[in-house]
């Protein structure tokens, strides 16, 4: 068959082409027919179902909590009740809220992981910049320190972080000037022992106080600030030496050179740091336990402290649920929620920058 | 007499060189770091190495302490029954998880830097839980979604065989698939058990997504322009770019995630330690940090050797 198109000269200024066009079908066919489309889609719908698949894993907890934690207690003697609750009921709400001083607390843990978190962006920030742009003797080791620090598990150490702080000194100067330093030596303990200049002979105690917390903070040894450092630091190195050396040329000190030119580039990198810092630091459950043995004083409530169970609700519902260990779980969730709707909600404030941050981090090497 | 002039002695005063005053400015932005070691760091880790060698007595608000040697070390090892046992699950497990991890982390952010609909809801979505699953959190959370689903309804143990058969059910579907595709039994056994664990290994995965995620964006777009007018399909595009470019965040990856998984407080050897700590007996504190320090040396062993492993197959891009 002929498939050329036929020109005609219709008018002067007009032409006409004729040709057979291939038809519709042939078309369609040839586009989508083909392996390359097929592949795409098939990948495109694998994809998607996989990315919903680990969206619910990850969601379904949460869902589960929100459903349980209003459900009435009755409903939980119910075994049709299951994924949709038949009487909602916001009584656990009310409980945490009255009965636990959420707002309060709320406030008081707001104010303290804030501080914290700050406190240990800042900190590490320097010491990070201080080990990505500077050589000098030592800073190896510095940062194998560093990793050392995220890689010794607090947990092992716990009745010697409590001991450090219960005896807090600084190199045994306070022991000493005090008259409590011991060599083991008969002669050489008499006289120190006279040493009277001040009175802590054990060291300062800085046990059920915020202290270590913010020491460890502000020194960069609070949890997992070890990962901070060396991400922040990863990302210091990826930021040209030239901006710092035109500061230098202008006349900045180092530390004017890093307050007005690289913090302002690093903001998102910070705020990264900042989200991981003030979530751990949220949900914080080893430290303030460990520094607050007994009972809390009583500006130090917590928020992690909610998921005890308040009084009142379970002496009122232990009789009406029989086995009252579902809706205990229901309470705990309910604590739960409460105490990471605010993370939720700061969270989704701040992922766009957690993404960004760590994608300019150019964390390869 | 002559025309000699004497430069003034002021002027001899030594000017320190550039290398030296950046060096010192180095030191002052570590300085807060350095303070931390000398005053906090370095004191507990010698008083927790002390601990472990030691046995102290309070007695009328006196504390003796006492050096014990190996003793501590001893009692860990052979003392307490399931020290050693849970010490070798430990690290089965450990085994077990850091490939999936990373295979489940490399795979997600691969699949994450494609362009498609709804993406940035689905990287939300990714890195929810390394915000909120820690901590408080983590404990709230696997007291429910471990010991399941069931326990909160009136048939708990009716329930919990259900979901054991459930899992088993699919466990044996895709063992059998497997196995009739020729698989070994090992290989068969172990997708059988990710996908059993797949909850877990979600939530733990969200930092090594961020840092793959990372990694993927950092490679030049111009390398697969290039490789797709060569004629490669994404296949080969993944194996021959993508796969060594990452490499370096493969190991950084499985550096962090070993390190994650055994200071986590649902780590099972920690579980022992902690439970050994906060026992009531006498000296049980000592005999747990002795066997902290041990878990410690052989988990950074384990660092050393996946880093030394690792780092030979690392590419490294020269940058000039």
């Amino acid at each position: 068959m002929d498939n050329k198109p036929q020109i005609k000269r219709e008018t002067k200024n007009k032409i006409r082409v004729e040709f057979e066009r291939t038809s519709l079908k042939e078309r369609l066919k040839a586009k989508y027919l083909s392996t390359y489309f097929l592949t795409n889609v098939v990948w495109y719908v694998f994809r998607l179902l996989l990315l919903i698949g680990i969206a619910f894993v990850v969601l379904k907890p949460f869902y589960t909590m929100i459903i349980r934690s209003f459900m009435a207690a009755r409903d939980f003697t119910d075994s049709t009740v299951v994924n949709v609750p038949r009487h909602f009921s916001a009584i656990i709400y009310k409980a945490i809220i009255v009965d636990l001083q959420y707002f309060k607390v709320f406030f008081q843990t707001l104010a303290f992981s804030l501080s914290c978190a700050l406190l240990q962006t800042f900190s590490c920030c320097l010491i990070g910049y201080g080990i990505a742009k500077f050589k000098f003797r030592g800073a190896k080791l510095i940062f194998f320190m560093v990793v050392l620090t995220l890689a010794i598990p607090h947990g092992t150490m716990q009745s010697a972080i409590y001991y450090r702080f219960q005896h807090m000194d600084i190199l045994g100067i306070l022991t000493f000037l005090s008259g409590g330093a011991q060599s083991g030596i008969g002669w050489l303990d008499a006289i120190l022992s006279k040493i009277k200049i001040l009175p802590f002979p054990q060291g300062i105690s800085t046990i059920r106080t915020i202290i270590p917390i913010l020491l460890m903070s502000a020194t960069g040894l609070a949890f997992k600030n070890g990962l901070f450092i060396f991400m922040l630091r990863q990302f210091f190195r990826g930021v040209p030496d030239e901006l710092e050396e035109s500061a230098y040329l202008d006349g900045a000190n180092t530390f004017r050179t890093f307050v007005q030119v690289i913090l302002p580039l690093s903001i998102p990198m910070m705020i990264t740091v900042f989200l991981f810092a003030f979530c751990w630091q949220w949900t914080d459950d080893f430290y303030i336990p460990l520094f607050f043995t007994g009972d809390r004083p009583a500006f130090m409530t917590y928020l992690p402290s909610l998921t005890q169970i308040p009084a009142t609700l379970t002496n009122a519902y232990a009789k009406e649920t029989g086995s009252s260990s579902a809706y205990k779980q229901a309470i705990q969730y309910g604590c739960g929620l409460m105490c990471c709707t605010p993370l939720i909600l700061l969270y989704l404030f701040c992922q766009r920058y957690l993404v960004e941050g760590i994608e300019r981090s150019g964390l390869v090497g | 007499m002559t025309n000699q002039v004497k430069a003034p002695a002021k002027k001899k005063k030594k000017i320190a060189s550039l290398d030296r005053t950046k060096a010192r400015a180095g030191w002052l932005f570590v300085l807060p770091f350095v303070i931390g070691l000398v005053l906090i760091y370095i004191p507990i880790i010698y008083e927790s190495i002390r601990y472990s060698f030691s046995n102290y007595t309070v007695a009328n608000g006196v504390v003796t302490k006492t050096f014990v040697g190996w003793k501590n070390y001893s009692d860990a090892l052979f003392g307490t029954a399931d020290f050693t046992q849970t010490l070798l699950t430990g690290l089965q497990e450990m085994v077990f998880d850091i490939p999936a991890i990373l295979i489940f982390s490399l795979f997600v952010a691969v699949i994450l830097n494609q362009k498609m609909v709804g993406r940035a809801a689905f990287r939300a979505i990714f890195f929810l839980p390394v915000v909120i699953s820690t901590g408080v959190m983590e404990s709230v959370m696997s007291t429910s979604f471990n010991n399941s689903d069931a326990s909160m309804d009136l048939g708990a143990e009716e329930n919990a065989t259900q979901k054991l058969e459930s899992t088993m059910a699919l466990e044996q579907l895709l063992a059998s698939i497997f196995t009739n595709l020729g698989f070994g039994v090992g290989l068969v056994q172990y997708i059988a058990n990710a996908v059993a664990s797949i909850s877990n290994i979600i939530n733990r995965s969200g930092v090594q997504i961020l840092i793959f995620l990372a990694g993927l964006q950092s490679v030049s777009p111009a390398i697969y322009e290039s490789c797709q007018i060569d004629g490669a399909t994404s296949w080969e595009t993944f194996w021959k770019i993508t796969f060594p470019m990452v490499s370096p965040m493969i190991l950084v990856n499985a550096v962090y995630t070993i390190i994650d998984s055994f200071t986590t407080d649902s780590n099972t050897v920690m579980q022992v330690i902690n439970k050994m700590y906060s026992n009531a007996v006498d000296g049980a504190k000592h005999i747990s940090a002795a066997m902290g320090w041990m878990y410690f040396l052989v988990v950074l062993l384990i660092v050393g050797l996946v880093a030394a492993v690792f780092s030979a197959y690392v590419f490294y891009q020269r940058r000039d």
